[in-house]
């Protein structure tokens, strides 16, 4: 029976706490706006720039000094590919680097006066290209275009002289292709932009809003409390639980909302993969937000003003992106940088959210990942526990040093107003 | 009146050094983020380009055809065979779970059928989730597929009673290309990328450093003593603020310049004076944009919160890893308002491409003007500085 009682009166305690974190949360503009504002904003932003996925008719040049049929041949068959469009023909390669410094064109195409010849006689020919390295995209989009003209133009070379041998219809053919290879692209067969970045800026977007806001709050309650203490003074140690367990409750809460949102509705909205099942992905959420809530309240500790986190650790929202493996491939990370990438919550989050949204894995085939978050929850929350007992012990030491008597504790106040 | 100035702005630089003394970590702070960056980037993609891309085969031919195809995609420059797969869902599992990036399927009778000219096909399949080792491993699967078609064809041709010299014809290929990659001729992918990630980093820093030093005065109703010590006079108010820092970030940019571009030996076609001076532009621009957002909003979170959304912004619109033209045209505007913008386009002429300076005199001279967005809301500091009740908390 006193089990009982004792049980209710904890839950109890819990949800008071919970209801005085929100509103907390809904009375501070600021981290309103981080909790909010970002993550519903954000993910619109950035998919709205890179909407459209990848790049369609870079402008380049061509030098033709070739002027035969075949070279016109090639230079039509690049200006068809979706990639590129031959924008401005020159006389000669000084004009076309003029335009290319001025970025008026990202490449330059030139065919050497003796193109059509060297087929003729059986010899090979070199175009030479030249191409903007300022971006990747630029770079892919001309060998994509460049390579599919060349090989397209050779194979009609290659029959061309077969027939010259003598060699002749289908067989010809199958002299040219005595074998093929089909290439199938998965799971992003646009080899789109958004489809690769959103996903792990999506994830990020959860981690980092939940992180600067709880930093923010943990930073204002610093402010705000007497003797700069994180929590409030008269905080319990035997309230420890319900303390943590009532403020990760208000966070989950209000994330499971925006996540179902972010995770859910953008991808849909913006056509950005979406093969993942539900189930995976909840099961995959409640973990990646928890480890990240827990993260987050350790960390706090540590912010001494409102805005102390944002200023110093902004840049790591960099960090994170890059360490998690969505571009520089995992693989091939030194193993120093893969441990400490182990550490975050972002990783793991970032890592599963592509496995199950994008390439349609289950919950069985990211258990890696899916472990590792739980592991991740269960050690921040250790280490919060520890955290918030040593704030408070330190805190209390405080009150016994300077609240001797009650002139003491309000000389004090004053002091520190 | 002019040493009168001097004075003022020598104690205002006296009390600003007292004030960083008193919490050294806002000034060793940025260092040491840069530092940090420095290394991890570096590190991080210290290979260049990613080697040994984890790929799969499924080979249902056991052929000598099917082992030759296998030897030479693990013979690639960036491809490794690790795992021999006996299904394509083996293999797809494997893909999903993130332990390949590709795989090729060699249906059974590949030989076989490729001896009677059934011309038979094999399959690639690459994982483009992860672009960058999707389109290399993609890569070099098509270059696995012409190096050993372009063996069988000449033992097909051969076959066929082709005379040697034609043989030799046909075997190499018409066509080919001979790529200038400008400035980048590894297509390097740290030099993509950490050109412009280490100055995004730094203006990211400038600006929130920019905003807090200024809005913790606002914030500690310290702004009366900030502008007596000045000799009231708000200019050099803020220049003892802010030069401080000016200094720390310039000198961090040259040295950040000199590991680049001499250390490491990243391309740089033009000068590095050039460079360096594009650089300290860059600083102080960006450090205007930080006092233009504290004067626009002057409550610290607030102006700290609307620095955090611009500078991270700004790695977008720099254009360096997709390109601004490639975004809508109504968004495409906004480029124009990012210094990191006018900072890639000047690397891009200076470093990759060595152009003509007329090409991109005009970026310098963008990027200094924006050192008149503090004029805008001089006064709003000051007035925000002096009477501390002007902020609505």
């Amino acid at each position: 029976m006193l089990f009982v009682v004792r049980l209710s009166k904890a839950i109890k305690d819990t949800l008071t706490i919970t209801l005085k974190e929100y509103r907390l949360v809904f009375r501070d503009s600021g981290v309103l706006i981080i909790f909010v504002g970002a993550s519903l904003i954000y993910p619109l932003l950035y998919c709205t720039l890179y909407k459209n996925e990848t790049l369609y008719d870079v402008p380049v040049a061509v030098v033709d000094h070739s002027h035969s049929v075949r070279s016109r041949e090639l230079i039509r068959k690049m200006d068809a590919t979706p990639e590129l469009k031959v924008a401005v023909l020159f006389d000669n390669l000084e004009q076309a680097k003029c335009a290319f410094e001025r970025r008026e064109i990202h490449g330059v195409i030139y065919v050497p006066e003796d193109y059509s010849e060297k087929i003729n006689r059986m010899e090979q020919a070199t175009i030479s290209t030249y191409c903007d390295m300022s971006s990747f995209l630029y770079y892919r989009a001309m060998t994509l275009a460049t390579n599919y003209a060349v090989l397209n133009t050779g194979e009609k070379i290659e029959v061309e002289r077969l027939h010259a041998a003598g060699i002749a219809g289908k067989s010809a053919e199958v002299s040219v292709h005595p074998m093929t290879f089909e290439d199938n692209i998965l799971y992003n067969n646009g080899m789109g932009f958004a489809s690769f970045l959103m996903p792990a800026v999506l994830i990020l977007i959860l981690h980092q809003t939940l992180f600067f806001g709880i930093s923010m709050l943990a930073g204002t309650a610093r402010e705000e409390n007497r003797f700069r203490s994180l929590l409030p003074v008269d905080s319990k140690k035997r309230h420890l639980l319900q303390l943590i367990t009532g403020k990760s409750i208000c966070y989950f809460s209000l994330y499971a909302v925006l996540t179902a949102y972010i995770l859910g509705v953008i991808p849909r909205l913006f056509n950005l993969p979406h093969i993942g099942q539900p189930v995976a992905l909840i099961g995959m959420a409640i973990p990646f937000l928890l480890a990240t809530i827990f993260f987050s309240m350790t960390v706090s500790v540590f912010m001494r003003n409102r805005e102390t986190g944002m200023v110093f650790f902004l840049f790591f929202s960099l960090i994170l992106l890059f360490i998690s493996g969505f571009s520089w491939p995992r693989s091939n990370m030194p193993s120093f940088w893969l441990a400490i990438s182990w550490l975050f919550p972002a990783t793991h989050g970032i890592q599963g959210y592509l496995k199950i949204n994008s390439m349609g894995a289950t919950l069985r085939q990211i258990s890696f990942e899916y472990i590792s978050l739980w592991i991740l929850a269960a050690i921040y929350f250790v280490t919060t526990l520890i955290a918030y007992a040593w704030q408070i012990r330190s805190c209390r030491l405080r009150t016994a040093e300077s609240g001797k008597d009650a002139v003491g504790l309000s000389n004090t106040i004053t002091t520190i107003n | 009146m002019f040493y009168k100035s001097r004075i003022s702005l020598k104690n205002s630089w006296k009390r600003e050094f007292k004030r960083i003394s008193e919490r050294p970590v806002y000034f060793l702070g940025p260092a040491l983020v840069m530092i940090f960056c420095s290394v991890f980037f570096l590190t991080l993609m210290e290979e260049g380009w990613p080697n040994t891309l984890p790929a799969g085969v499924v080979d249902l031919d056991q052929s000598a055809l099917s082992r030759t195809l296998i030897r030479n995609l693990d013979a690639t420059a960036q491809t490794k065979v690790v795992s021999h797969c006996s299904s394509y869902s083996e293999a797809r599992e494997q893909m999903q779970k993130g332990e390949i990036y590709s795989f090729v399927v060699i249906p059974e009778g590949f030989e076989r059928n490729l001896q009677s000219g059934l011309q038979p096909a094999a399959t690639f399949y690459v994982n483009d989730t992860y672009l960058i080792p999707g389109s290399l491993s993609l890569k070099d699967l098509s270059f696995m597929g012409h190096l050993t078609g372009a063996k069988v064809k000449q033992n097909i041709l051969e076959s066929r009673g082709i005379t040697e010299e034609n043989l030799q014809m046909a075997a190499i290929q018409p066509v080919a290309i001979d790529a200038h990659l400008i400035g980048n001729p590894w297509a390097n992918y740290g030099i993509y990328l950490i050109n412009l990630l280490l100055p995004g980093v730094m203006q990211l820093m400038i600006i929130m450093i920019t905003i807090f030093s200024i809005g913790m005065e606002l914030k500690e109703k310290t702004g009366p003593d900030w502008i007596r010590t000045a000799g009231n006079s708000r200019i050099i108010a803020l220049a003892g603020k802010i030069l401080p820092y000016t200094l720390l970030f310039t000198l961090l940019g040259i040295a950040m310049n000199f590991l680049l571009y001499r250390y490491l030996q990243y391309p740089l076609w033009g000068s590095m004076w050039l460079m360096c001076f594009a650089t300290f532009l860059y600083v102080i621009a960006s450090q205007a944009v930080g006092i233009f957002f504290i004067g626009l909003l002057p409550v610290l979170r607030d102006a700290i919160s609307l620095g955090a959304f611009y500078g991270l912004l700004g790695f977008t619109y720099a254009g360096f890893t997709f390109p601004v033209e490639a975004m809508p045209p109504s968004v495409q505007i906004f480029s124009w308002l990012f210094p990191i913008r006018y900072y890639f386009l000047i690397y891009g002429n200076i470093a990759l491409n060595g152009s003509p300076f007329q090409n991109y005199f005009l970026w310098f001279i963008v990027l200094a003007c924006f050192l008149l967005l503090p004029v805008l809301v001089l006064r709003r500091i000051g007035k925000a500085a002096v009477k501390p009740e002007y902020l609505t908390k």
